[in-house]
């Protein structure tokens, strides 16, 4: 019997490949074979001698005909792995996605395309959770040519995936393989995946982001990217580190700090900070303080964190004056000190009537101006400062019945804001200089525009970018900017030439999002490739690259001590990323949309963030950032992230957040009506 | 399976043109648009994101689509596209697109212009703490999301604690409803609705911003419109269901509202039409200020001293109008009988010493002037009468009798009691514009009703005396005719009381209460034969309070 489906095998598969001649010699010598059967014996003996290769023969022959092998070996192993142990099925769980996707780029590639569509539709809900938007991204391509156009399809070809996974259930995938004669799926193991094989015990469940991820550069690229050296200090002399000195008006807490600074131990410090050498005073905004009521008990634990190293800063920074400074030293010594315990003060400021059309708002670092961009090309600002006399003194005087803007509406047409217009399309992002004076903006027209608030009117066009550029941010002591765009790359300005510093390429999507680091040296960017990268400013290069989102990169912030940073995405996940070594701290789940806005308060102990499911949170970030060091996130389950406390609004998605030197939160959305 | 089908395509090229199109390509063109259309809608994805929001409009797509360097569809944006889907189909959706004429569309009027952006600002939280004021959201939202949560995720300062900040801004909800309110009262405070925006104010939760407005609102309107009757009674009635409503904290404002307030007890004239019956606004006022003194006297502790002040002045000021005085006296009557008693009935005889000649149609010719003077001594009546009453209920003993009396009355007088109880009951008004009508009707004055009602009415008055044994005493000359038949066995005690001497067991009792003990002889000293009209309110008043 054997020998017959073994000969109708071989029939097939010459009738298939066109030997039509063979074919027939195959044919007579069957039909001749079966007249004399007695005589056959032997051939058959010989047949049997060898089971392996009929076998083989016999799975070949299917392989080739019938591409729902890819179905069946995907579903087997599929079931194979959901009814293995409990303690090894997360780890081999990992394994099904990329063997799936592979299985359906297969297909395509080979042609069968209604296959390919029907395997996709019957096994996508099992990796819905995970992996949504690179399904949705796949799902569209319908033919070979696709797979070849598509770049995050063409990179997956291209690249393996790196999974870890310990030694037993390696080899019980491996058995299972073999005892199964899988040979399609061993071949895409084989093929796409790159086994991290590691000895003893099966590692946890929460390291999955770290454990596997798809990029095209891989993680091999990355790690040897994130060996690189990287000063994260912050400034020497900064204002706050002279405040600092001065001494007397300080809290004790904050007197010991300066203390500890001495006690640096990382090896990434350039230098120690005793002395200001440098001539030109430096405008410094924010500090490394970790500090306030609980920065205490933070320091006992790790000191490299208490004490941020000082470096110099790579570029010429402007200088500030003279009255400027003591304004910016007034507010820092007024400077509310805040902790988990005591929370901030949130200043909202709802956009009303924008009829769907704010696309973002920035706020000054005073919060007095606030600007929102719109869809219709304007660039609107506001001067919260007076409206807010006018606001008073309604309240307080003629009680009527129209409060403000409907009474400065009607006013004989007097707006409230001050309009700026220039931009031909949608204007995507808007950053105030850290004094106020000047407002950038960056459009779908490929431009960024430079505005003076004291004179209302646009005076530089800075054109580079081919594409829409989405973000445009001020350096922490203004005259620098950076700009995002649709076009991968990122460039660096200054705003007295026309041309960019330096262009950043390197990302494989759209960069999305961008943020300097607080000592000017470096900036991140946050991307539509899932990845956040950290890019020297003076040479140019990527110096890191944050892997473990799992949608697009929507918000950026730096830690004022310059160690930490946090990226919030378009599924409401922010990670906290050690600067230092390019991991993630924590992941900080708690947002159920996307993650418009971060903010971390001056000292650095609270990081705020605001999403479009209008809530403003606070989270703690002493405790966060301090869980790896006491390695409790290898036993897994205590409760890494702290929320301190969820701020919800009425239907309004939080846009923008901003900490005033004082500590007082600014928020700012617009009010949407179909929340 | 596939979303662009290859019929569709062999359609779309017929459309355009293309007629000779070999079928081998369908399919693949088929598999190349929906490729295509995916890439773009991933575009427009990032475009929806970078203008911040989570619903894609067609301005999006036209977006992605000038990313691809492509000419945009131009497509109406905003909400008037609603794709419908097709009866009996799973997958077709369609556009309404319907006919507009275009005359139409000249003739009408131009669309009001979309309000401005604008920004407002608030404090969504102090100290971490989110005050309960209408721009944040509100406690049921606080609470639901923390119910969907997984609890690794509890959050430490679940506690709500609110607290109220000083300066606010008006969210639009409100401000439209204020406008709503403000709105009905100015213009149509006769119609079902308003009574429903009373009853809106009076129960509603969160309306404590707009108290400031309200009490703004009130003020600039009784000051602006001293002369329509309507609105302010409209207002009072507005200030009385904020005061109703138990969430509002009005204490703080009252220094505003009881300006106002007073305005209507004790103006010179309130409304300017003759019809406009302003003795009844007078009257709801009084009752409104005496539910506040009531309400907020603990707290406040000089309320009720300022209003009496109020009040006392502008009632011995013989140079205001009877309307003022009576506005007065209601508003003393109000506020309860030991003020009545302190502050009323000290001034009763120089008052009706001024008061009786205006009453008259030999010393007053002027009729309306007359029948003011009428009122206001309705109103004293009532006020004495009140407290006399109040003095009574605290001897029992003296109590019980006369209803006795009254029930073994014969039917005449059952008649006429029970009807006259009910008009008290229903409003002490009741009372006064019978009496209006009355000398209304009667041009010649009140004496000649008199005549006409009295025998009804003595008929009843005789037979409870009667019963109680009390000499008839004789009525007074200008006894009004409509306090007679309210009387009952109450003004024959009264009677027995007016001759304390001869009656031994009430004199016994009156020793024992001394505060009555000592006003009530005095009191009767004072009036002498005017006491028995005031003998014979306090059931009408006793009923109505």
């Amino acid at each position: 019997m054997e020998e017959e489906v073994l000969d109708k095998a071989v029939f097939m598969y010459l009738k298939k490949k066109g030997f039509t001649q063979t074919e027939q010699i195959f044919q007579q010598e069957q039909q001749s074979k079966n007249k004399n059967s007695s005589s056959s014996i032997n051939a058959t003996d010989v047949s049997l001698s060898d089971p392996d290769l009929a076998k083989q023969i016999l799975t070949f022959s299917q392989s080739e005909s019938i591409p729902a092998l890819y179905h069946d070996g995907y579903s087997k192993l599929r079931s194979w792995t959901y009814s293995s142990l409990d303690l090894y099925k997360h780890e081999l769980l990992r394994v099904l996605y990329p063997v799936f996707i592979h299985c359906f780029m297969d297909l395509i590639a080979k042609g069968h395309l209604q296959e390919a569509r029907t395997f996709f539709n019957s096994f996508r809900e099992d990796h819905e959770m995970m992996h949504s938007r690179d399904l949705t991204k796949l799902e569209g391509v319908l033919s070979p040519s696709h797979l070849e156009e598509m770049e995050f399809a063409h990179s997956l070809r291209q690249s393996k995936v790196n999974i870890k996974i310990c030694q037993y259930s390696y080899e019980l995938l491996l058995q299972y393989l073999h005892k199964t004669q899988s040979i399609t799926m061993l071949g895409i193991i084989n093929e796409h995946i790159n086994f991290q094989v590691s000895p003893g015990q099966p590692s946890s469940i929460s390291d999955d982001a770290e454990a596997f991820s798809l990029v095209g550069s891989g993680q091999d690229a990355a790690n040897l990217i994130n060996q690189k050296e990287i000063h994260w200090g912050l400034l020497e002399d900064s204002l706050e580190e002279r405040l600092d000195k001065a001494g007397g008006l300080l809290s004790d807490s904050e007197k010991t700090e300066g203390d500890a600074k001495e006690g640096d131990l990382d090896e990434n410090k350039k230098k120690s900070t005793e002395g200001g050498k440098q001539g030109g005073p430096l405008k410094k905004l924010k500090k490394d303080k970790v500090a306030g009521a609980a920065g205490k008990g933070a320091r006992g634990e790790g000191e490299k964190a208490s004490a941020a190293p000082r470096v110099k800063p790579e570029l010429t920074l402007p200088t500030i004056p003279t009255d400027v400074e003591h304004s910016i030293l007034e507010d820092l010594r007024n400077r509310v000190q805040l902790s988990n315990s005591t929370l901030p003060s949130v200043s909202f400021y709802t956009f009303i009537n924008t009829h769907n059309g704010l696309n973002c708002s920035s706020i000054s670092h005073d919060g007095s101006l606030v600007a929102g961009g719109f869809s219709d090309s304007s660039l609107k600002v506001w001067d919260m400062a007076k409206l807010g006399r006018m606001g008073s003194s309604m309240l307080q005087g003629e009680n009527d019945s129209a409060p403000n803007e409907n009474t400065l509406g009607s006013n004989g047409g007097k707006r409230s804001y001050t309009l700026y217009q220039g931009h031909s399309g949608p204007v995507y992002s808007a950053s105030f200089s850290p004094l106020g004076d000047f407002l950038l903006s960056s459009s779908s027209d490929s431009t960024i525009r430079l505005w003076s608030t004291k004179f209302n009117a646009n005076i530089v066009c800075y054109k580079g970018h081919n594409y829409p550029v989405w973000d445009v941010q001020f350096s922490p002591f203004g005259h620098y900017f950076a700009s995002a765009s649709h076009d991968r790359t990122v460039r660096i300005w200054s705003m007295d030439r026309i041309q960019p510093l330096r262009i950043l390429a390197g990302h494989l999507s759209d960069v999305d999002c961008v943020q300097w680091h607080m000592n000017c040296n470096y900036i991140a960017t946050g991307s539509s490739d899932k990845t956040v990268r950290l890019w020297d400013v003076q040479s140019g290069e990527c110096i890191r690259i944050f892997i473990g989102h799992r949608s697009m990169i929507l918000s950026l912030a730096m830690s004022p001590d310059g160690r930490y940073m946090a990226s919030g995405d378009e599924d409401g996940t922010i990670m906290m990323w050690d600067v230092s070594n390019g991991r993630c701290v924590t992941p900080l789940v708690g947002h159920t949309s996307c993650v418009w806005s971060l903010a971390f308060s001056c000292e650095g102990s609270l990081l705020a963030s605001g999403s479009a499911d209008s809530t403003v949170k606070l989270w703690d970030v002493n405790t966060s950032a301090k869980m790896p060091k006491s390695e409790e996130t290898r036993s897994g389950n205590t409760n890494r992230l702290r929320s301190l406390k969820t701020l919800p609004t009425k239907s309004t998605p939080v846009y923008a957040l901003r900490f005033s030197r004082r500590n007082l939160l600014f928020a700012a959305g617009a009010l949407s009506t179909n929340v | 399976m596939n979303i662009v089908e290859k019929e569709s395509i062999e359609v779309i090229a017929q459309s355009i043109g293309v007629g000779n199109l070999s079928p081998d390509v369908l399919p693949s063109l088929a598999a190349d648009i929906e490729y295509r259309i995916s890439e773009i809608m991933q575009e427009a994805v990032k475009c929806m994101r970078h203008a911040k929001r989570t619903a894609m409009t067609s301005d999006d797509v036209d977006s992605a689509l000038e990313l691809r360097k492509m000419e945009p569809i131009y497509v109406a944006s905003g909400d008037s596209l609603r794709f419908k889907r097709a009866a009996r189909h799973k997958d077709l959706f369609y556009v309404e697109d319907k006919d507009v004429e275009f005359r139409e569309v000249i003739a009408a009027a131009l669309p009001k212009a979309p309000p401005d952006t604008a920004v407002v600002n608030h404090w969504l939280a102090i100290e971490g703490v989110q005050p309960a004021i209408p721009e944040n959201a509100s406690l049921e939202a606080l609470l639901t999301p923390f119910d969907n949560k997984k609890p690794d995720y509890k959050e430490d300062g679940v506690s709500i604690d609110i607290k109220t900040p000083v300066k606010h801004v008006l969210s639009i909800e409100l401000q439209l409803y204020f406008e709503k309110i403000t709105d009905l009262t100015v213009s149509r405070s006769n119609s079902i609705i308003f009574n429903k925006a009373l009853l809106s104010l009076a129960t509603d939760v969160g309306l404590h911003p707009l108290v400031p407005y309200f009490i703004y609102f009130v003020a600039e309107e009784v000051t602006r419109n001293l002369n329509n009757f309507q609105l302010l009674f409209a207002l009072m009635r507005l200030v009385r269901s904020l005061l109703q409503n138990p969430f509002l904290h009005i204490e703080p404002y009252l220094h505003q509202l009881m300006p106002s307030v007073m305005t209507c007890l004790v103006a010179k004239s309130l409304g300017n039409k003759l019809t406009d019956n302003h003795w009844e606004l007078r009257n709801f006022t009084a009752n409104l200020v005496a539910s506040i003194c009531r309400r907020f006297g603990n707290g406040y502790h000089n309320l009720q001293l300022r209003v009496t002040r109020t009040l006392l002045h502008a009632f011995l000021d013989p140079a205001k109008a009877f309307p003022q005085h009576y506005g007065a006296i209601k508003g003393i009557t109000a506020l309860g009988s030991s003020v009545v008693r302190l502050l009323l009935l000290p001034n009763l005889d120089p008052y009706l010493h001024f008061l009786e000649p205006e009453m008259q149609l030999e010393n007053q010719k002027n009729e309306s002037r007359r029948h003011e003077a009428w009122q206001v001594h309705g109103a004293l009546m009532c006020a004495a009468g009140l407290c006399i009453y109040n003095q009574l209920k605290m001897i029992p003993n003296l109590f019980s009798p006369p209803t006795h009396a009254i029930w073994k009355s014969n039917g005449n007088d059952l008649t006429i009691n029970p009807n006259k109880r009910k008009a008290g009951i229903n409003n002490l008004m009741m009372e006064q514009t019978l009496k209006k009508t009355a000398t209304g009707d009667g041009s010649v004055g009140g004496q000649h009703l008199v005549k006409v009602e009295v025998p009804g009415a003595s008929s009843g008055f005789s037979i409870t005396r009667g019963a109680s044994d009390v000499g008839v005493h004789p009525l007074p000359r200008f006894l009004p005719n409509d306090t007679i038949p309210g009387s009952s066995g109450r003004r024959d005690k009264f009677g027995s009381v007016a001759q304390t001497s001869s009656s031994v067991a009430v004199a016994r009792a009156w020793k024992k209460e001394i505060n009555a003990g000592h006003l009530l002889p005095k009191l009767y000293d004072l009036f002498g034969e005017s006491m028995l009209p005031f003998v014979l309110s306090p059931e009408l008043c006793n009923i109505f309070i």
